[in-house]
């Protein structure tokens, strides 16, 4: 187990590493910088003179592998810098932002979830085939609907239309309602659509017939027998939806007006706003692997074959 | 529609009727010692006022006020040395209770007011202002610190007494005294400007000494002022003085221009800035107001890079102006608060000239000057001269009012005369370096607000923002270079004698037109909107709002 974990550990580190590079390398390969396009703005108005002492100060015109080690070297010593663009600690920009992100992203992935399994379940034990149907092309409809449509069609009806919830200056949990709402029908359909096609394929194994001849109820069956087996994709599937779940949150952010990791993003990807980048990208990658290695760890809690295969777990 | 219209007008008559009576009498509250239907409104202290902003603002450094969100936060903290009124344009004393300039400019020396203090109970006295002034005309290389655009030749500063501060400059610099009243001036204390420039954009580092303080603050999604009470250095002609009459101003960052409308109407904020023209009549309609100040400045235009040889030749860019049917973009895209450019400045500015006749849109006239210059239409119908397509790129400026739709009809009208124009997006990086290449960019958008004929040189000299990209300015790309044009901008930056001055200004404009370097599309406005109970409130010389003055009405 420790053995297991441990190689993990530096699988993780390893991915890490590897994305802090191709995040670099990138970013380098993008036409401009950061200080051109902040320096050169014409808000600020500033002469080519300035602008050349500028970027001397900044060291951006030193050879690339000497601003790849020294950014490295920051990053592993826990200096991120400073976000050109928004002018304070990447650290505080940091701080500032992810705690929103992962309450969003962590409520919207509970609320899709739930969404999920209700609509997963409704779609096998409705009464009429017709209504069944009618449930189980509800994620297809889901999966379609513009996020950017959904958050402003919530905000329409519910905040200015029947004025149930404030947008602008909300109260906590109140401010998350819609969000949550806008970011979790999306991240929902593909899980129910999972759900639903092994629910429907482990209706058809052996154990269920028994389990049916037995004269248990259609709901047990589904719950003690079907279920816990069409769980396992599902929560495969469940952790690469972390990685859209971030990717949900830009757009939400910008329609609700929530700082976040997602808004953070899309304007240092703008500005080229390297640094913040950077931090972004090991910070997104290290939630990534933690949560998909929780997954890995979770599967023999749900399935007791892969228990016995590993034989730590019993 | 018809009411629509007209309920659009009513509501500028009045807002003009306002504004018209605040500078008649001098006064500052909203017009209302002479306006019987509002005579029995007293301001009411208190309440907070909620302001939805579209853009997080970015470094607080005052000069970097030129951004939008960060000049209508700086406004609001910081104060500056001198107070422009913005219908008079007349310099105001405010910080400064009166200076002395000498003959040539050189020499300014502002005497104090006595009693002012930062947010952090630190007294203004002239070593803070002299350090302010240092850091904003020389930069500060070890901090990071850039350079203010509307200070020039500044030398150094001299502390005559606590209370009196003396600027020295290298040359004639008739512009500073107006360059002290601007967004870029405000005065912050000590311990802000010994913070490295790249932590300014916590606006909890920002002490001034502005009617407002920043409380808190939630990067990128909101900040709070509270009122200072015992703020009691307004402008010293203003009819208010004393604290504030808000106890507070939420802004709260909401980039959805639906949202920011809709919560305005939904009664979940008081004010909004950023409203599109096409967005100005559901907000009228609900009885609610929209204010459009003048950035009175350099207006909303392109300007050519007469580097590339497609727009080298005179007969070609006068073709094209020709060609430009301005009148049609404004009556298609945008509201009357967004009024035809008759020049290059804008008609609310200090030494502006109606140029009008000069601006026509003549599509025969075009053709002609086309076929005069050599060009003609190849088998597509796009220009032709020499086997060189006349295929012309501009970059969208995303500051600029509807820029891409300006710029969607301006290829639409040059298409009708064999013009093509390619209107691109692209990325920031993409874009900067493009701009800073005349082949890949003869044409770009360009507007500056800046209450002061010095604008003019900010905008066109190879030193400055460098419009034409002239040789020895900002490309390393170029060999054009107009060597009147800068000989006039700096006759302008150093002609003290203020008749002299707006006759250069007057050059400059006709000039400018007659070699069709610009052509301009409108004056370009900041637009924002206020429920029916919010009074008082009020621009500085750009459009940028100050809170000082307003009161939330019983509602």
């Amino acid at each position: 187990m420790t053995r297991y974990i441990a190689s993990r550990i530096g699988q993780a580190l390893f991915v890490l590493w590897v994305a802090f590079t191709v995040a670099f390398l990138l970013l380098q390969a993008l036409p401009g910088d950061a200080v051109l396009i902040k320096f050169q703005s014409p808000d600020l108005g500033l002469s080519p003179e300035q602008i050349a002492d500028l970027r001397e100060a900044y060291g951006v015109d030193s050879p690339l592998w000497q601003q790849y080690l020294q950014a490295l070297g920051n990053f592993l010593t826990g200096q991120f810098g400073y976000s050109v663009v928004g002018s304070v600690p990447v650290a505080q920009e940091l701080l500032a932002n992810l705690p929103a992100t992962a309450r969003l992203a962590g409520a919207g992935f509970v609320v899709a979830a739930i969404l999920a399994f209700a609509l997963a379940f409704l779609a096998t034990l409705a009464p009429f085939r017709w209504l069944r149907g009618a449930i189980q092309s509800i994620p297809a409809l889901f999966v379609s609907v513009p996020v950017f449509w959904l958050g402003i069609m919530l905000i329409q009806i519910f905040s200015f239309r029947l004025k149930w919830i404030s947008v602008i200056n909300p109260g906590e949990i109140e401010g998350l309602i819609l969000p949550v709402l806008t970011l979790a029908i999306p991240i929902s359909a593909p899980l129910a659509q999972i759900l639903m096609r092994n629910i429907d394929e482990a209706s058809t194994q052996g154990y269920v017939a028994v389990a049916r001849a037995k004269g248990a109820s259609p709901s047990w069956v589904l719950w003690k027998h079907i279920a816990k087996n069409a769980l396992l994709p599902t929560l495969t599937i469940a952790g690469i939806l972390f990685g859209e779940l971030l990717a949900g949150a830009v757009i939400t952010e910008t329609v609700f007006g929530l700082n976040g990791i997602g808004g953070l993003t899309e304007r240092s990807v703008r500005f080229q706003d390297t640094s913040v980048i950077q931090a972004i990208v090991v910070f997104s990658a290290a939630a990534f692997v933690t949560v998909n290695l929780i997954i890995d760890l979770l599967y023999p809690v749900f399935d007791p074959r892969l228990r016995k295969a590993k034989g730590v777990f019993a | 529609m018809q009411f629509r219209e007209a309920a659009l007008a009513r509501s500028i008559i009045s807002f003009d009727r306002r504004t018209a009576l605040k500078g008649l009498a001098g006064a500052l509250l909203a017009g209302i010692s002479m306006s019987p239907a509002l005579a029995q409104d007293a301001p009411v202290t208190g309440g907070t006022l909620i302001y939805l902003e579209q853009q997080a603002h970015t470094n607080l450094y005052p000069p970097a006020g030129g951004f939008y969100p960060n000049g209508g936060v700086l406004n609001q903290i910081t104060d500056k040395l001198t107070y422009q009124n913005p219908q008079t344009l007349e310099i105001e004393p405010w910080l400064a209770e009166s200076w002395e300039v000498n003959d040539t400019a050189t020499e300014y020396t502002f005497k104090l007011r006595p009693g002012v203090t930062f947010s952090d109970g630190t007294p203004l006295d002239a070593k803070v202002v002299a350090l302010n002034y240092d850091t904003f005309g020389l930069g500060n290389k070890e901090l990071k610190y850039p350079v203010s655009e509307v200070i020039n030749n500044y030398e150094r500063s001299e502390v005559i007494d606590e209370l009196t501060v003396k600027f020295y400059f290298k040359a004639p610099s008739p512009g500073f005294l107006q360059g002290t009243s601007v967004i870029g001036s405000g005065i912050v204390s000590a311990s802000t400007l010994a913070q490295p420039y790249d932590a300014l954009g916590d606006a909890t580092k920002i002490i001034g000494t502005g009617a407002f303080v920043v409380e808190s603050e939630t990067l990128g999604k909101e900040l709070n002022l509270k009122a200072r009470t015992d703020y009691n250095w307004a402008p010293a002609k203003f009819e208010h003085q004393g604290r504030p009459y808000l106890d507070a101003i939420k802004y709260i960052i909401t980039p959805e221009d639906s949202v920011r409308i809709g919560a305005l109407l939904a009664g979940q904020a008081d004010v909004i800035r950023q409203i599109q023209a096409y967005d100005e009549p559901q907000v009228i309609d609900a009885g609610y107001s929209i204010y459009a100040p003048s950035t009175r400045g350099i207006n909303d235009a392109i300007s050519f890079r007469p580097a590339n040889p497609l727009v080298a030749d005179l007969k070609v860019r006068q073709a094209l102006l020709h060609a430009t049917n301005r009148q049609e973009i404004v009556d298609t895209l945008f509201s009357s608060n967004y009024p035809l450019a008759t020049s290059i400045l804008s008609s609310q500015a200090a030494g502006y000239v109606d140029l009008s006749s000069k601006l026509v849109y003549d599509q025969e006239k075009a053709k002609a000057l086309f076929a005069e210059a050599g060009w003609t239409p190849g088998t597509d119908g796009i220009l032709e001269k020499d086997g060189q397509k006349l295929d012309l790129t501009v970059y969208v400026s995303l500051p600029q009012p509807q820029n891409e739709a300006v710029l969607q009809l301006l290829a639409q009208q040059w298409a009708q005369v064999g013009v093509k124009l390619n209107v691109l997006a692209g990325d920031a990086g993409s874009r900067t370096l493009d701009l800073l290449d005349p082949i890949k960019t003869p044409v770009n958008v360009t507007m500056v607000g800046r209450a002061d004929p010095d604008v003019i040189k900010s905008g066109y000299h190879p030193k400055n923002r460098d419009w034409l990209l002239q040789k020895g300015g900002s490309s390393d790309k170029t060999d054009f270079v107009d060597d009147k044009l800068n000989g006039l901008l700096e006759a302008l930056a150093a002609e003290t004698d203020r008749t002299k001055r707006l006759a250069i200004a007057a050059d400059i404009q006709n000039y400018v037109v007659d070699q069709v370097y610009t052509i301009p599309f409108f004056e370009e406005p900041q637009a924002f909107a206020t429920a029916p109970y919010v009074q008082g409130l009020e621009f500085e010389a750009v459009g940028r709002p100050s809170f000082y003055n307003v009161w939330l009405e019983a509602h």
